[in-house]
């Protein structure tokens, strides 16, 4: 699959055409506001490949907010799995690699020693065609967090494009992938030329982070400072615990469950619903609360992204796209609190 | 190990009737239990998530698994809504039934060395099939403790079982309060105030231990300066569930999910977390 293709950009609407065709195309749109947001398009026109970030990353396209697992009838007992898939097959187009990235992170959750069944075929069902980012935007290090802004992944998403002045560099990384180029007269071949510009385009936007973080020993060093008091400073005069950071986190992956029965006592319908660590209840047990403190849930946002997330499945919970600060009612930074803690053990 | 639900959604419940309900004390009582699942194959430590639909489901160990009658028994404290629920159920009645989850107590790692087993109130349960298993193999452990606290004497739970038990191994128990007498000898305090009948040293030992987090705390710290190494500590946390199957971060500690690495731990591999109360 080490060919590569290109597409010019006046047929971009003749290919996300016939994409349409057979899927339902989720594109990145400017709506009002100036907020982009992933939704179904039927045509190129709305599509704004340029977009920086969204504020809830296609993560829910395969893991929605709200799911339902079952039904059971009350009377028979008998149970009726939700089908979790789409009326049509879905594609995401012009997904960041940071989020491409994030997928795959969840993943390694969701398609592990148990397999969540609604997870898998939605995620069997997506086909993810992911655009490099030429520059940095507002907030993210992706750069650093290794998963941006040119797309590092090897497998897992089906085509990676990258925006030229005038045309598309595309290259398929799956059976999937290929056949969506293949066939479609408004692809060339690229050449060696072309993927050498690739490679400066990437050195040139990696050039264009401001936003940085250092992750070399930072699990190591984040498990020795558990008690660092800028846990319990940053809670205590700055979060409102609202959950905000952990509802647009791309990786987040925590549910909660709950059941619902029909009026007529007849049918009830089990759903599963995002959770936050950041939720006073979420540790809640009989008699008692592993965290009631903010500061403990604080602790665990920031050392479950920067620190055990790596010993549960050997990557960084972060993709450093920088939503979470960017959300925060008060602008409260994971990478400042790490910083600090670095700061301060260096000074040791 | 794939799940073991033969439907391949490890989220979608079998079904399990109730043969008995056996009201034990007070606030706990115990259901037994049939799964109607092909392969009965549950370790003593492990748990199943169980529940009734419009209820939801929350998680229970067993204390007493029978591979002969196919029979499980969860013997439960009355608090929260699954619970009242289930505890309306009789014989005949049907439950939800997932499981079992859990890696169960390392019960490896007791041949051949003495035992101590620390329970505190509900805590005794999950520490049932564990005496039963020391009990049956007798001749292949040294000394045998089991410590047990509970708060008053109402709450001592499988009395019976207890009496029989104490001609085998060395069964200590304590009260928080003692106010009228009981068959067997017990002691006021804490259950480290019982920590005196150990025959000491202490370093060919292993500890399981499973009872509320600050009993745990103490017992595991007092074990530790008479001379217990802190690796042959084992704990069997409690924490909220949702799942039972690692995916719906409730359970966290640290970098474990107490459904799936748990809920039993060697002490320090959990101690180095946040939020352990260990
Ligand atoms: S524990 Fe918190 S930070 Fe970790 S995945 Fe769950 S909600 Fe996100
Ligand atoms: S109970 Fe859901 S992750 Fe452990």
């Amino acid at each position: 699959m080490s060919e590569a293709y290109l597409l010019s950009r006046k047929r971009l609407p003749d290919w996300i055409k016939s994409l349409a065709e057979i899927y339902t195309v989720l594109g990145p749109v400017p709506l009002r506001r100036g907020q982009t947001v992933f939704e179904p398009i039927a045509s190129a026109d709305l599509l704004n490949p340029n977009y920086c970030s969204t504020m809830l990353s296609p993560r829910l396209f395969i893991y929605p907010g709200c799911q339902k697992l079952f039904t059971v009838n009350r009377s028979t007992g008998q149970y009726v799995t939700a089908d979790p898939r789409t009326q049509r097959p879905q594609l995401i187009f012009a997904i960041h690699p940071c989020d491409m990235h994030a997928i795959s992170v969840l993943d390694r959750t969701f398609l592990a020693k148990y397999e969540d069944y609604y997870y898998r075929k939605r995620r069997d069902d997506t086909v993810t065609i992911v655009l490099n980012c030429n520059k940095a935007c507002d907030s993210g290090f992706c750069d650093s967090m290794g998963t941006g802004p040119f797309l590092r992944l090897k497998q897992g998403f089906d085509v990676a494009l990258t925006a030229r002045e005038k045309d598309f560099i595309a290259e398929p990384a799956s059976e999937n992938g290929e056949r969506l180029i293949g066939g479609r007269d408004f692809f060339e071949r690229a050449t060696a030329a072309d993927l050498g510009e690739k490679e400066e385009i990437e050195q040139r936007a990696k050039r264009s982070f401001t936003k940085h973080l250092d992750t070399d020993g930072l699990p190591q060093l984040l498990m020795r400072h558990l008690d660092h008091t800028v846990y319990r400073r940053t809670a205590d005069s700055r979060c409102l615990g609202c959950t905000n950071c952990t509802m647009v986190c791309p990786t987040c992956y925590c549910y909660n469950v709950q059941d619902r029965t029909g009026y007529d006592l007849m049918t009830t319908t089990r759903q599963r619903y995002w959770d936050s660590c950041q939720e006073l209840h979420f540790a809640q047990v009989h008699g008692g609360n592993f965290r009631s403190s903010r500061e403990a849930r604080m602790r665990q946002f920031v050392t479950h992204k920067l620190a055990t997330w790596v010993e549960q499945y050997g990557c960084f919970g972060c993709i450093g796209c920088g939503r979470c600060m960017t959300w925060c009612p008060t602008g409260i930074d994971l990478t400042e609190m790490a910083k600090e803690i670095q700061r301060d053990a260096a000074e040791k | 190990m794939p799940p073991k639900n033969e439907n391949q959604n490890p989220l979608e419940p079998q079904t399990a009737i109730i043969e008995q309900h056996v009201e034990e004390t007070d606030d706990i009582f115990s259901l037994y239990v049939r799964p109607q699942i092909n392969d009965f194959n549950f370790r003593p430590g492990q748990f199943a998530m169980i529940g009734l639909p419009g209820y939801g489901e929350a998680p229970f160990s067993f204390s007493v698994i029978d591979p002969r009658s196919r029979m499980l028994v969860q013997t439960i404290r009355k608090a929260g809504t699954v619970v009242d629920a289930l505890s309306a159920l009789h014989s005949g009645g049907q439950v939800s039934f997932r499981g079992p989850f859990g890696n169960g107590w390392p019960l490896e790692k007791l041949d051949g060395k003495n035992v101590i087993v620390i329970a505190g109130g509900i805590g005794m349960a999950p520490l049932r099939p564990v005496i039963h298993h020391l009990i049956e193999n007798r001749s292949r452990f040294g000394e045998i403790y089991l410590f047990y606290g509970v708060k008053t004497i109402e709450d001592l739970l499988f009395s019976d079982d207890l009496e029989k038990w104490s001609a085998s191994i060395h069964v200590l128990l304590s009260a928080d309060e003692v106010r009228q007498n009981c068959r067997l000898p017990v002691r006021q305090g804490l259950v480290t105030v019982l920590f005196d009948q150990l025959l000491e040293p202490l370093s060919d030992a292993v500890t399981f231990t499973c009872g509320p987090q600050i009993m745990m705390k103490f017992a595991a710290a007092h074990l530790i300066l008479q001379g217990q190494a802190a690796t042959d500590i084992y704990v069997s946390l409690e924490r909220r569930m949702k799942c039972g199957i690692a995916q719906c971060g409730h359970c966290q500690i640290g970098a474990k999910y107490v459904c799936m690495d748990g809920p039993v731990f060697c002490l320090p591999d959990i101690q180095r977390f946040a939020d352990t109360f260990l």
